[in-house]
């Protein structure tokens, strides 16, 4: 089969009612898209871009609204048992839920090993590799409720593999991970997709993780596909993007400073506010971050502002995101 | 365990065998022991059982125990009359209402997506969680009898034919509001909001089903009179009585004919409760609601 996962006109409308008042949501938005068979395909986009929900309706999870989609050649609104048979799904953003909290780790991969089908034996032999693999061996037995997060991604990670499917959606599968287990989890995505043939159809936040993994990715907005090249071309992308960051103590004349920042001929625009309890911390866009740094410092001083910091900062995927935003608005 | 390791254990793959047995055992279990890991609560419901036991023997010193024996169930204390309703009501109630309260929880956690996105029919979750349902309640009923019999020194009739039959009513009880239940339960699952249906049902059974007071004192009042053989706990509970306090079986025609009354029900409510679940869970998947965590 040529296409692991293929989509036509795939489209998801949300209803939403607030007060009485009814409101529509397009989630995913005529997609089409084509993932090989043996592919790692990267997905990615700003948070609220539809990834989820197009993940979770070739999970068949969520019926589309329009259009329809094929994954291992099973169609999602036919034959949808088939197309369970078909694949893992991991779901990172959950953040450990979605597990039995007290059942154990082995009683939960226990549990979704019968739902999915595995012989006994094979079963137990997987979730003793799986459980050793991530660390877990000891910890088997004690309820999930009991366990970090880290512990319960874990889980979460060797219940998707469980049943050796040929597909796997892994949405945000290293978020909560130690960077040694997130080291180890993505070598063992890339050798199950190079050794075993496994379609991977994955997201991220992380800019290194899609450059060190996927061999194609599609960038999503709005439920729109925007994109859809090789990982160079992202960090082609990349290198036209110039980012300085600000560090401030806490200011009264916050709102004052980040218009003033703004306006400065020099940004090309804010990409991010983080408001910590003690400091605030903004991203900005630049045109040279050499000219800016000397210039963003003086005007701060100028408007009084406690400069903690302020320095060239490494452009990331949400800048990718941001600058196609504008070029899209434009 | 390194990668190469985990990989080459991935290359030996055996073809799934799909087992609808293996899906209801996989619930059942997996239910069976979150149940036991919430020892307090058990331990809290088994004391509110034995006390509500001792009120209700406080209160049979206040009931005249003619009036049972005029309501045909021959000459038995207010105690007896009151135990077998109260335990099969709270059987009843504890099996009807254990799939709403599962699915409201796994639809908390997110567990249900993975269910949904799993080989497993929903026939086969609806028996598993079901199946818990029966067990955990059999153990409040079970200790509900025991207490009556041993300590309160009520005169049950208990042999093997009587248990027996008692047995089958108890599951014919069960599968007559099956239906509701699940219809129930597929309401939650769009609405997500408690399960009145479940909770009406069962208040409007403790009263117009006569858990605590013979029926024949409804016969003034002829709509709640209709009413209350209208609904399948009625013939239930009427042929519990029978059994555990005359000593009837199932073979006797007083039991046989609601037995027959509640296969009935059984046949007619399932299929549809099954429909209304189906709706409910294609539903939530349109409505993208399978979760809200």
């Amino acid at each position: 089969m040529e296409y692991a996962v293929e989509t036509f006109d795939l489209t998801k409308i949300f209803e939403n009612k607030e007060k009485g008042v009814k409101r529509y949501i397009k989630a995913v938005d005529h997609v089409n898209i084509k993932v090989k068979t043996g592919e790692f395909f990267g997905l990615l986009g700003p948070n609220g871009a539809g990834k989820t929900t197009l993940i979770k309706i070739l999970c068949t999870i969520i019926l589309p609204t329009e259009g329809s989609a094929k994954v291992n050649g099973y169609d999602i609104i036919k034959e949808p048992h088939k197309v369970r048979s078909s694949f893992g799904w991991f779901h990172g953003e959950t953040g450990g839920r979605s597990l039995y909290w007290r059942l154990n780790a082995e009683d939960n991969l226990r549990f979704y090993a019968y739902l999915q089908n595995v012989p006994r034996d094979i079963a137990e032999k997987r979730i003793d590799a799986l459980l050793e693999f991530f660390e877990l061996t000891e910890d088997r037995k004690k309820l999930v409720k009991d366990y970090s997060t880290g512990m319960k991604v874990k889980v979460m990670l060797a219940r998707s593999l469980l049943h050796n499917p040929p597909i796997l959606f892994m949405d945000e599968p290293t978020i909560g991970l130690d960077t040694i287990s997130a080291v180890e989890t993505r070598r063992l995505l890339r050798a199950l997709n190079i050794e075993l043939g496994k379609t991977i159809i994955f997201t991220s936040h992380n800019m290194f993780e899609v450059e060190q993994l996927c061999e194609r990715v599609a960038i999503m907005k709005d439920g729109k596909i925007i994109v859809d090249a090789p990982p160079s071309a992202l960090r082609d992308m990349l290198r036209d993007i110039h980012a300085v960051e600000v560090e401030i103590r806490e200011a009264n004349n916050l709102q004052e400073v980040i218009k003033s920042l703004g306006g400065l001929p020099i940004v090309k625009q804010i990409m991010e506010v983080k408001n910590d309890p003690y400091n605030v911390v903004i991203r900005l866009q630049v045109e040279d971050e050499y000219d800016a740094i000397p210039f963003i410092a003086s005007k701060l001083r100028a408007m009084n502002a406690k400069v903690l910091a302020v320095r060239r900062s490494e452009p990331t995927l949400e800048d990718i995101f941001v600058k196609l935003t504008r070029k899209e608005t434009a | 365990m390194k990668v190469e390791d985990l990989v080459a254990l991935f290359k030996e793959d055996m073809p799934r065998i799909s087992s609808n047995i293996v899906h209801v055992w996989a619930v059942f279990w997996a239910n069976f022991k979150i149940f036991l890991s919430y020892r307090t609560w058990v331990i809290t419901e088994t004391i509110s059982t034995v006390a509500s036991i001792a009120m209700y023997s406080f209160m049979g010193l206040q009931v005249d125990a003619r009036r049972i024996t005029l309501a045909g169930y021959g000459e038995v204390g207010w105690l007896s009359f009151a135990l077998v309703g109260v335990a099969t009501a709270n059987y009843l109630w504890m099996c009807i209402s254990r799939l709403s309260h599962s699915l409201q929880h796994e639809i908390r956690e997110g567990t249900l997506e993975q269910i949904i996105a799993s080989l497993i029919d929903m026939k086969s979750y609806i028996i598993g969680q079901s199946l818990r349902g029966f067990m955990v309640s059999g153990y409040f009923m079970l200790g509900v009898m025991i207490i009556g019999i041993a300590v309160l020194n009520v005169p049950l009739v208990i042999n093997l034919n009587t248990v027996f039959s008692f047995i089958v009513i108890i599951l014919l009880m069960v599968l007559s509001y099956a239906g509701i239940s699940i219809m129930a339960s597929g309401l939650v699952l769009v609405y997500k909001k408690g399960d009145p249906l479940t909770f009406l049902f069962a208040s409007i059974t403790e009263f117009l089903g006569g858990v605590l007071f013979p029926l024949k004192y409804l016969e003034a009042y002829p709509a709640l009179w209709a009413m209350a053989w209208l609904m399948p706990y009625t013939y239930a509970l009427d042929a519990s009585r029978k059994i555990l306090l005359n000593g009837a079986t199932l073979f006797s025609s007083e039991v046989l004919k609601n037995a027959a009354i509640l296969i009935v029900y059984a046949i007619v409510f399932i299929p549809m409760g099954l429909k209304v679940f189906r709706w409910g869970v294609n539903r939530i998947r349109y409505e993208g609601t399978v979760a809200t965590y």
